[in-house]
């Protein structure tokens, strides 16, 4: 069972590890379903059985990876944001 | 015997009735191994079956395993039970079978149909000898079958209550009811076609076809017992980081050396596993559930799971035995699935604490993993009468 890498589309991994499950993944696990269509063909979504982040007394679960962006507190809305941002950053990367 | 000894059974009431006129009790010792179980038929059908039955089927059961001989305590119960003063019948008939750690079985019989021995696939005829008892009725010779056994590796022991030898017996097709070479004959066909049927699927079978014989409308209560002796199915489950992250590597070597079963509770467990057998773990995100953490999948492993939520609902769960099976395919109803399907659980903790589950702001209380465990390993035991055994890292 090896993991599919490279599929050009923006990784987004939503940890859930008992910490992130209480403090509200199991409302991100909905985040498939909240998506439009024409971004969720961007995306490709995943979820890890834990990220090791809570041990980071810093930040705060639930915590999802948007690429290599760690986003901490994450909810629907800030990972919808931190998507947003990705598809746009790759915009201008081919623009320039 | 280095054997397991899956003992099991299964029931349907006569269709007029709320409650049984059968009895089956089951007890093991655990620490002789000892099994001992007792099937009883109360005459007639409904509440005063289902007392006499019970009355003789807790003496029996009593008797037995007080280390009474079993020949003595039958004896005991024949002079306890009632007459019915109308049929000048005895008011409920009996199997009692003891079982030692070693595989020697003791069996009494009076009046239900004989058991059935099942070995290589062929029904083995055994000798018994006759107990004659104290003359209670003029001109009619009573009697107890007494046989004595040693089982043997995938021996298979099957008895039931007249309802299944009497099943559909009227009709065209069982004029005389489901004759003894035909239970046989279906018996073995249940055993050809799945090898290593379990005793609790074999009784259902066996109840099932006696049900159809009577056309989905029992007549009597239809009872069934099934003894299987066979390899013990075992089951690991890891859960927690060792303390010492130097005794990772002894937790991955457990992991793949284990011959059986493998569950994984908990989020940094898989990844140490996952890093130590280079497999990668895949997340069932359509499992939804609000209490339950969906479970993943790792080659090497039969269930992935989180760690501590999972672990306390099962507990839950397996404290009530008729809510999780109607539960959603969950990691709940996945875990409690390969515990039943196990003999022996073999439980290895990791005792490191997760510091962020001490944090004041998580909204729910999060148990110790210790506790947790513990406490399934209890019900497991002392509820399913499964082997366990327990280490911690």
């Amino acid at each position: 069972m090896k993991k599919e890498t490279g599929t050009g589309k923006i990784d987004v991994t939503i940890c859930t590890g008992t910490t992130c499950y209480v403090m509200g993944a199991s409302d991100l696990l909905t985040l498939e379903e909240t998506l439009p269509e024409k971004i969720l063909n961007r995306v490709n979504i995943t979820g890890t059985t834990c990220l090791n982040l809570c041990k980071n007394k810093e930040d705060k679960p639930p915590f999802v990876m948007v690429n290599e962006k760690i986003i901490s507190k994450a909810n629907l809305e800030s990972v919808k944001k931190a998507i947003q941002q990705e598809l746009s950053g790759e915009k201008n990367a081919n623009a320039e | 015997m280095n054997s397991f000894i899956e003992v099991d059974y299964s029931q349907k009431w006569k269709s007029t009735e709320r409650i049984p006129g059968d009895i089956f009790l089951l007890s093991r010792d655990k620490t002789e191994g000892r099994i001992v179980c007792t099937l009883s038929d109360g005459l007639g059908s409904g509440v005063k079956a289902n007392v006499l039955a019970n009355l003789t089927a807790s003496m029996g059961q009593k008797f037995t395993t007080s280390k009474m001989d079993i020949i003595k305590s039958a004896q005991i119960i024949m002079k306890t039970l009632p007459i019915c003063k109308e049929r000048k019948i005895s008011y409920s008939t009996f199997t009692i079978v003891d079982i030692n750690s070693n595989g020697k079985a003791g069996i009494i019989e009076y009046d239900n149909p004989g058991f059935i021995l099942v070995r290589d696939n062929k029904i083995v005829q055994t000798d018994f000898t006759v107990i004659p008892l104290e003359n209670r009725f003029p001109g009619r010779k009573e009697k107890l079958k007494h046989t004595e056994l040693e089982l043997k590796s995938e021996d298979r022991l099957i008895f039931f209550s007249d309802g299944v030898s009497q099943s559909g017996m009227g009709t065209a097709a069982f004029p005389l009811g489901w004759r003894r070479p035909d239970i046989e004959n279906f018996i073995l066909q249940q055993i050809s076609q799945k090898r290593n049927i379990s005793a609790s699927e074999l009784s259902k079978k066996i109840v099932g076809r006696a049900l159809l014989n009577d056309i989905q409308k029992a007549k009597d209560d239809i009872t069934c017992a099934a003894i299987y002796v066979r390899k013990p199915r075992k089951l690991l489950l890891l859960s927690g980081p060792p303390i010492d992250p130097d005794n990772d590597i002894h937790l991955v070597n457990n992991f793949v050396k284990f011959q059986g079963h493998k569950v994984i509770c908990g989020g940094t467990t898989a990844q140490i596993i996952s890093k130590g057998i280079d497999e990668n773990i895949i997340t069932n995100l359509k499992e939804r559930d609000v209490d339950i953490p969906p479970s993943s999948e790792m080659e090497g492993a039969d269930l992935v799971t989180e760690g501590i939520l999972t672990l306390s609902k099962t507990a839950d769960m397996l404290e009530n035995k008729e809510s999780w099976s109607t539960m959603k395919p969950n990691a709940v109803k996945k875990l409690i699935t390969l515990f039943m399907n196990s003999d022996e659980v073999h439980f290895i903790i990791g005792t490191k604490i997760n510091e962020a589950h001490q944090d004041p702001s998580i909204p729910v209380e999060i148990g110790l993993r210790r506790t947790i465990v513990n406490r399934i390993k209890k019900i497991l035991e002392e509820k399913y009468l499964k082997k366990t055994t327990l280490e911690y890292l």
